[in-house]
């Protein structure tokens, strides 16, 4: 399928400050794709640029067939923004700022009111509709900034850290949305830095890190992009005979394995899916039994640490 | 090409924004109703026959249309701290955002600003139009309608100003010796008759003061007038054209990046 965005060396600079270093990245009609990265990774500033709210210093994306730099009216038109913080008047209520955003993104008004409601009481706001915003907390702003791509339903939406300040449930509420909206045919872009967020929604993930793009993938491949990622811990009724280890290493994807205490070994390894049928056959053909099997996959955060050398918590401090 | 519906759509959030207002609304109201009561029949009496003459026969009428005017002005020239609000609240980029042109955006806008101030003022001018009275419905409409297009200018001028400025505090101090300028140095509150020739010369290209005229000739106040109305109407219209055509050109290149203080 053809892309429906494609940045081509998108690049903005603020003085002397690169916050988006070339970002060559192409976004397949339909997918949610997941763009990870600490704060000040350059996420925020591509969105605004895919938006066309910060025009590129080089470089250009195109947004379907349009180019921002030369038809950002057109662009404009198939993408949809739910900004990091909720961009409403204190004096404004849910109910007239999504009714304005409908009006604004063409919404006939019997079309505009059922989709207001739907989306209002799905998220669980339609008792604060009329209540200005200064009287709603935090997280009940954010569901409206949220609401309003919802109740729009671009072709291009995207949502920048579209959880942030919301409960538990109101989570699994949004990205239950967020793919239906992407099962009606909808792109989305989801800019976060909650790895788990990243990671149960995206199709794949592109990995920013001062400006650059370190990597992009589906979580899958990219976990298994670090050698020896995945963990299975052994333990076994007595002692681990040497052998056990020896036999283990030759096993192909296993890349290391390390005796954890006198009766567990921790194997580290490439897909560890495709090695367990072979280990427990191996242990099987040498008469062990064992007591119990573990197996652990890398995080994002690990897979973010292999290419950065910091975890995600190190690179928003620096 | 602009698309009228979607110009409207934005013209009416800051139409809207007026119902906000009641209690602003209702306080200059009655600041002009005593400013009328007391200041404009006082000084009334306090002038010779002959300067009287000058202003049409009666310095209250005179003072009443040209308050109104300048009380438009300022009315309109408020979206420009429309704006730094949005611009606290991030709302800027969201109006950025929106499948709007950036053309759409700012004439919606000074039309949604120009209707908000023509309205904000309209109790004001029903006072003008009784103390005043008027010669035709025909007249009057058109003077209105001069009238909403010299807001629709000023608002453009606002949108311009807040948006080269990107300052709160400057766009404070500029609108301020704006407005002390051009509202002392138009017929809006003095005739040319009295002023310095000098002075004279700078009030006759003014704005504020094609807007007075136009005013007092819709309210019938024709021998006060210093400009012939369809000048006036060419003047506001040239003035209400230069300020959204630069409103356009500075918001689209201004005010992406950020930077406001």
């Amino acid at each position: 399928m053809a892309p429906i965005i494609r940045m081509v060396g998108l690049t903005k600079r603020f003085g002397g400050f690169t916050a988006v270093d070339r970002l060559d990245l192409e976004v397949e009609e339909g997918e949610i794709l997941g763009l990870l990265g600490p704060n000040g990774a350059g996420k925020t500033t591509t969105i605004l640029m895919l938006a066309t709210v910060l025009k590129p210093t080089e470089g250009t994306v195109y947004i379907g067939p349009y180019d921002v730099t030369k038809e950002a009216d057109k662009a404009r038109r198939l993408v949809g923004v739910a900004f990091q913080e909720p961009k409403l008047l204190w004096v404004d209520s849910p109910w007239s700022v999504l009714n304005w955003h409908a009006k604004v993104c063409g919404l006939p008004s019997g079309e505009r009111r059922r989709r207001i409601r739907w989306v209002l009481e799905e998220l669980g706001i339609w008792d604060v509709r009329f209540k200005s915003a200064h009287s709603l907390s935090g997280g009940t702003r954010k569901r409206v900034e949220v609401a309003k791509i919802l109740v729009q339903r671009p072709k291009i939406a995207i949502f920048d850290e579209p959880t942030a300040q919301v409960d538990v449930v109101g989570k699994h509420k949004i990205w239950g949305m967020i793919r239906e909206l992407r099962d009606e045919g909808s792109t989305i872009i989801l800019a976060t830095n909650e790895l788990h967020e990243a990671d149960v929604l995206s199709q794949r993930i592109a990995i920013m890190h001062r400006g650059k793009l370190l990597v992009c993938d589906e979580p899958r491949r990219l976990k298994d992009s670090i050698p020896g990622g995945d963990v299975v811990e052994v333990s076994f009724e007595g002692g681990v005979p040497e052998m056990v280890t020896e036999e283990l290493r030759r096993i192909p994807t296993v890349v290391e394995v390390s005796a954890a205490r006198q009766n567990q070994v921790k194997i580290y390894l490439n897909r560890a899916e495709e090695a367990l049928p072979r280990i427990a056959e191996l242990l099987l053909r040498l008469g062990l039994q064992a007591k119990s099997m573990r197996v652990s996959e890398p995080s994002l955060d690990d897979v973010f640490a292999h290419y950065t050398g910091l975890t995600i918590e190190e690179a928003q401090r620096r | 090409m602009m698309n009228p519906k979607r110009v409207w759509v934005v013209a009416e959030r800051d139409v809207r924004s007026l119902l906000r207002q009641k209690s602003m609304l209702a306080m200059r109201v009655a600041w002009f109703a005593a400013q009328v009561a007391f200041f404009g029949l006082i000084a009334n009496y306090m002038f010779r026959e002959d300067v009287l003459a000058a202003m049409g026969g009666s310095y209250l009428e005179y003072y009443v249309a040209g308050m109104v005017v300048t009380m438009l002005y300022s009315t309109a020239i408020f979206i420009g701290y429309d704006v730094y609000e949005e611009a606290d609240h991030g709302v800027v980029e969201y109006l950025l955002s929106l499948p709007v042109s950036r053309r759409e955006l700012v004439v919606g806008r000074s039309i949604g600003s120009g209707v908000r101030s023509l309205l904000h003022v309209g109790p004001m001018i029903v006072i003008a139009l009784y103390l005043t009275g008027t010669p035709s419905a025909l007249q009057l409409s058109t003077s209105l309608f001069c009238l909403f297009l010299f807001a629709f200018g000023a608002s453009g001028l606002s949108i311009t100003v807040a948006a080269a400025l990107k300052s709160s505090d400057r766009f404070d101090i500029l609108m301020g010796v704006v407005d002390a300028l051009a509202v002392r140095l138009s017929t809006a509150l003095y005739p040319v008759a009295f002023m310095p020739s000098y002075y004279g010369g700078l009030a006759s290209i003014n704005p504020i003061t094609f807007a007075a005229d136009l005013f007092r000739w819709g309210a019938g106040l024709e021998s006060a007038l210093l400009t012939p109305p369809l000048l006036a109407v060419v003047g506001i219209v040239a003035f209400s054209s230069t300020f959204t055509f630069l409103g356009v050109a500075l918001y689209e290149r201004r005010l992406e990046g950020g930077g406001w203080r």
